[in-house]
């Protein structure tokens, strides 16, 4: 029983981690732009499909695709900034609703593009077992828990020391202040998207290998990635992580117990309960123009 | 004057169809389709609409109307219109008690909700293999019985019920939004504390619409699912959630037509052009953008503009 704990908390982890990505990068484009972007879970998805092109197309290094995959995006979520959101600015409503014709377009040019079935990344990382006690694991699993954790490490310490993360943190808290300061606010807009999208590929580049990549790839992190947000507080960066992990040990633990088709209803009702009692999650920010 | 003249003479066209249109059993099927699709879309506009409440797992509830019908008529042998009636009233208790949750929550924390609750209903539809079969779907579900000698097996027919129902849903659209009550729906669109402190219950509105949004949603799906004569999860799924907010967006949130123009443009205008389902999609999610970027009141919007220039 202690193992089987073990092998779903690592499993969880692993998934949290995917989730934890997508989640940053939208809670980083929330807080700057108070963008909602439904369409991030494709992006990831995109990013994906991107690694596996150069993966399998160009390179033969698996790191030098992800970097690839991940410029790819930056450059894409900037370009979507520019012609979809910004012009939306300060219009929740449309631009979730745009948001979610981005996710009609990006699903099917990339059906029309590869065809609807999953292709397969074969990466050494998924054949080699790591030991852990009596259990064994992909060492892909572990590089994408390792991954995630340097990346969130990175990105703490770049929001708190670097000027740009600090121009974000200025924007996230009051965007007229940050103006007044002479802060670019729109440059820091697109940089801020650039960057959310990157980590989605990151995201989608470390997961292809694993679970394959198909169309719908992406829907699953994103609703999590969006559960994860809400249950850490919307607008909150450490909250976006600790929600993210939450979601994904909660719905890997209850496999144990439940039906594991169940699993995803699972993470919606700790999301439901949770903010039922607190409403602005574990580490409520009071952001502008809510409530 | 003109706009009802104008409604007698489609309603006129609508009902002789069949008659021009004899040799074309196609057209006829995709005006059925049309009808299927714009149920649902009307009870969808009056949530997103009329109160701007954007929920982001509409078709389930259409799907939890489908699914009481087909297990009432095949397992308990029910006849379609009591089963009809089960499943419209099925969806409305889900949507007032599913709604009476989202509704503590505002703007996009209620989108996220009606998303969860979404995508847990259709978890239910695609994994509750006893009751609803599964992903493999629920087969056998019956056309309607027939109705003092009127038979709906035959395509023309079956057509005459779609359009009955979606024109009662229209009827319905309409006479909620020229009420007291579509007003105060308005209102709370347009500033809720306000109309809160002008004594409105904004809860109470609020959950009565989605609970009547969810309704009209059921009866489409039941028609939906005895016309395909299959339920499969994947007709109520997110995607054909967020199909139905296209709908509503493109036809025109909140006018009285926006509904039937999204419907025919979106299952018409592929039909018409004959393009790939895939590409089909991307000019719909291209479309959908652009109107939200450069005309946000939909076709019914440009129409209405169009319109008021011939005429000035």
């Amino acid at each position: 029983m202690l193992s089987a704990v073990l092998e779903q908390t690592v499993n969880g982890l692993m998934a949290g981690s995917v989730y934890v990505l997508v989640a940053l990068g939208m809670v980083l484009i929330y807080g700057v732009m108070h963008v909602l972007n439904f369409a991030h879970g494709v992006l990831l998805m995109v990013g994906a499909y991107v690694c596996h092109f150069f993966f399998t197309r160009v390179t033969e290094s698996y790191v030098l695709a992800i970097l690839l995959s991940v410029i790819v995006l930056a450059i894409l979520g900037i370009a979507l900034e520019r012609a979809v959101f910004r012009p939306l600015h300060g219009n929740l409503r449309n631009q979730v609703i745009a948001s979610l014709g981005l996710i009609l377009v990006f699903e099917h040019l990339v059906i029309a593009v590869w065809g609807p079935n999953a292709l397969q990344m074969k990466v050494p990382a998924t054949a080699a077992l790591v030991p852990i006690g009596e259990l064994r694991f992909p060492l892909q699993h572990l590089l994408v828990i390792g991954v995630t954790l340097a990346v969130v490490l990175a990105l703490f310490f770049f929001l708190k020391v670097s000027k740009f993360g600090t121009a974000i943190r200025a924007t996230s808290q009051d965007r007229m202040a940050a103006m007044v300061v002479g802060i670019p606010v729109e440059r820091i807009d697109w940089m801020t998207f650039g960057l959310g999208t990157a980590l989605a590929a990151l995201g989608g580049a470390l997961i292809g290998p694993l679970f394959l990549v198909f169309p719908q790839m992406g829907d699953a992190p994103m609703v999590k990635g969006l559960a994860g947000i809400l249950l850490g507080g919307m607008g909150s960066v450490p909250g976006a992580v600790i929600g993210g992990f939450i979601i994904g040990i909660a719905e890997s633990v209850s496999t144990l117990f439940l039906p594991t088709d169940y699993r995803d209803s699972v993470a919606f009702t700790v999301m439901i309960l949770i903010l039922l009692a607190w409403p602005r999650g574990l580490f409520g920010v009071r952001v502008r123009g809510e409530d | 004057m003109p706009a009802r003249i104008a409604l007698a003479l489609l309603l006129a066209a609508l009902f002789l169809f069949p008659f021009i249109a004899e040799k074309q059993p196609y057209l006829l099927h995709v005006l059925i389709l049309c009808c299927l699709y714009a149920i649902p879309a009307v009870g969808l506009n009056l949530m997103l609409g009329y109160t701007g409440l954007v929920s982001l797992g509409h078709m389930a509830f259409a799907g939890v109307g489908a699914y009481t019908a087909a297990v009432l008529m095949v397992d308990a042998r029910l006849g379609f219109w009591l089963a009809l009636l089960a499943g419209v009233l099925a969806a409305g208790a889900a949507g007032a008690a599913i709604g009476a949750i989202c509704l503590r929550f505002r703007t996009h924390f209620f989108m996220i909700v009606t998303l969860a609750f979404g995508l847990m209903l259709y978890s239910v539809m695609n994994n509750w293999d006893e009751v609803t079969r599964g992903a493999a779907g629920f087969p056998g579900i019956p056309r309607p019985a027939p109705l003092g000698g009127f038979t709906f097996g035959p395509l023309p027919n079956f057509y005459y019920l779609a359009l009955a129902a979606a024109a009662t849903a229209f009827a319905v659209q309409w006479l909620v939004v020229r009420s007291e009550f579509g007003r105060v729906l308005v209102a709370l669109r347009q500033d809720e504390r306000l109309a809160q402190a002008k004594g409105v219950n904004a809860m109470l509105y609020k959950t009565a619409i989605f609970a009547l949004g969810s309704a009209i949603a059921g009866l489409g799906g039941v028609l939906h699912v005895s016309f395909l004569r299959v339920a499969a999860p994947a007709t109520f799924s997110l995607a054909e959630s967020i199909n139905a907010v296209l709908i509503v967006i493109v036809g025109g949130a909140g006018s009285l037509a926006g509904p039937a123009l999204g419907a025919l443009v979106f299952v018409g205008l592929p039909e018409y052009l004959r393009v790939a389902a895939e590409w089909r999609l991307v000019v719909f999610g291209i479309l959908l953008v652009l109107i939200m970027l450069f005309a946000p009141r939909g076709l019914a919007g440009l129409a209405a503009h169009a319109w008021a220039r011939v005429r000035a």
